[in-house]
């Protein structure tokens, strides 16, 4: 219950921080008035372009932490997340060739159909006949994947013309420039149905944590709930990645960081916990990315990268002190 | 209920491992499956829980084959423990415990008396009520196998499969786990079944024995009956002589 406490204020606080610094600070007086249907050139901007921003920013944010505690709990590996292996990228991939294809399509479907096929493609590459197929060698597989599709990607946006070319390779970076609230009813929306359907897995989740074997002593269908999960993880990463692009490292480090600000121990605990530092991750690197340098509006994928990637070293190096890498 | 393997073929992709083996443990007894490393012991017992499907055969439980029944209903009368079950990070004893109540709790169904009772009963059967609330790995090894024990304990099974529940284990926390498990056997009539390594324990141990060899199974019966210089020979090429042991008369095998 405290952890829970200590997450809503932290999420609180960034998402004021961030609504109301940028290239124009405004104060609390404009925060209220906005909130509440003030009109003010400041309400309005909070109204109109920040709120929007930053409610995207907490759903996608939210989501992607979701998916990479599901990830980090079924393959019981700390680097298990759907932006290492690949799975965002795949989401990103299918966004943008659709785009610069002209396809009028749905995002979240077009994205969810690109994460779910990379995780095909690393499931497949993955497989070896008559042998469980280690966690390890799954994230090493999906890194692999994922640098294939970063390769595919370069290619799709070096055949756009100039404009377009840009925004393709500013959005792949993941960005949340130009949201509106549709973006966050969208995200928002996709992921309280994806965490509904989530609620009946947690006891699967649980049962999977105490190995297969003794799982499946207790009277859990271990294969299907396995693709079930994977599945509803694959979803949520591919509904944030629809609204905000394949932001790198949130999913990987929401978990971990949830799970010490709250201390949650249990399943529910982690996955509520993991959704709340997503957001929490998202928001302040959005924040920074666009207030950091004045005058420059960097993609939040940007910052998250500065971010993350000691953070993968840092993680790389623990596994290797414990020998499992 | 009896569980029986009939006609039983195990294996992996191209490599079998037993072969049409039948066999049916005693109901209500201890029984001990011994036999050499890469016989197929574990394979076996796996397969008894239907953890792996056979390549040929079937395992059935009161005739019924336990690969058509839904598996949280088996789950009610036959419990496994495997040899290396996974503990969840920081998990304390009685979390742990709880999660041997699943089959028996419908979706979303609050926690029962029936359960709480059940876990409460097991904590008590392995005496392990005063460590409830000690996280799993401040515990040591004897202490946490006997955790483990209590899970698959409140899972209240007739039937009780165990995959070298004494393993890591020095001998008198050995000793303390296999007259645990039968001592539940006596007083709660539960049958057990597991797999073990150590022949002197298991012949004290068991009412039962069935011992493999790599082609298949040697013996099966009373540990006086299968206990036997010949049989050993078979089994794991082992030359011994079987002396009753001068405490409870049981079989002792002294390798020669």
């Amino acid at each position: 219950m405290r952890g829970a406490i200590i997450l809503a204020a932290i999420i609180a606080l960034s998402a004021a921080l961030s609504l109301t610094l940028g290239e124009v600070h405004l104060g609390l007086d404009a925060l209220w008035q906005g909130l509440w249907g003030g009109d003010g050139p400041g309400a309005l901007t909070i109204r109109i372009i920040r709120g929007p921003r930053v409610a995207v920013a907490l759903g996608a944010g939210a989501v992607l932490g979701l998916s990479g505690a599901i990830f980090q709990m079924l393959l019981r590996n700390p680097l298990a997340a759907p932006d290492v292996m690949g799975f965002t990228a795949g989401a990103g991939l299918a966004v943008v060739a659709a785009l610069s294809a002209g396809l009028i399509l749905p995002m979240p479907l077009v994205a969810a159909a690109g994460g779910l096929a990379a995780a095909a493609v690393v499931a497949v590459c993955a497989y070896r006949p008559g042998q469980s197929v280690a966690p390890l060698t799954l994230v090493l597989v999906g890194l692999g994947v994922a640098y294939t599709i970063a390769a595919l990607g370069a290619f799709v946006v070096t055949r756009l013309p100039g404009p377009e070319a840009a925004e393709a390779q500013r959005w792949f970076a993941g960005s949340l420039a130009a949201r509106d609230w549709g973006h966050a009813l969208q995200v928002w929306g996709i992921g309280a149905v994806l965490a509904l359907a989530l609620v009946p897995q947690v006891r699967a989740l649980e049962l999977l944590d105490l190995g297969s074997d003794l799982a499946g002593g207790l009277g859990l269908r271990v294969g299907r709930a396995r693709w079930l999960l994977a599945l509803t993880g694959v979803l949520l990463a591919a509904a944030g990645v629809a609204v905000a692009g394949p932001i790198p490292f949130v999913a990987l480090m929401a978990a971990p960081l949830g799970a010490r600000l709250a201390g949650a121990r249990g399943a529910t605990g982690r996955l509520a916990a993991a959704a709340g530092a997503g957001a929490i991750i998202t928001v302040l690197a959005d924040l920074a990315a666009r207030a950091a340098i004045p005058g420059l509006q960097l993609p939040i994928g940007i910052m998250t990268g500065i971010l993350g990637a000691p953070y993968l070293l840092w993680r790389l190096s623990r596994e290797m002190e414990k020998g499992e890498l | 209920m009896t569980l029986k393997a009939e006609a039983l073929t195990l294996g992996y992709r191209d490599r079998v491992v037993i072969r049409e083996l039948t066999l049916s443990p005693p109901v209500g007894k201890v029984t001990s499956i011994l036999g050499p490393n890469g016989c197929g012991k574990s394979t076996l017992l796996r397969a008894l829980a239907r953890l792996i499907r056979p390549i040929s055969g079937r395992v059935t439980l009161g005739g019924k084959d336990i690969h058509a029944e839904d598996t949280r209903a088996l789950a009610r009368r036959i419990a496994i423990l495997p040899q290396a079950p996974l503990a969840p990070d920081g998990i304390v004893v009685e979390d742990l415990v709880k999660r041997g109540r699943t089959p028996w709790r419908g979706f979303l169904a609050p926690w029962s008396e029936a359960d709480a009772e059940a876990c409460a009963e097991a904590l008590a059967a392995v005496d392990m009520r005063a460590e409830a609330r000690r996280s799993l790995n401040e515990l040591s090894g004897g202490q946490r196998q006997r955790a483990w024990l209590a899970l698959v304990l409140a899972q209240k099974t007739p039937l009780l499969l165990l995959d070298e529940p004494t393993t890591w284990l020095d001998l008198p926390h050995q000793i303390e786990v296999l007259s645990l498990l039968r001592r539940r056997n006596r007083e709660a009539g539960t049958t057990v079944i597991s797999v073990l390594h150590d022949l002197n324990l298991a012949a004290r141990f068991s009412d039962h024995l069935i011992l493999l060899g790599p082609q298949g199974v040697v013996a099966e019966g009373r540990p006086d009956e299968v206990m036997t210089a010949e049989n050993l020979q078979r089994s794991f090429a082992l030359s011994a002589r079987i002396m009753p042991d001068p405490v409870t008369g049981a079989p002792m095998i002294i390798p020669l």
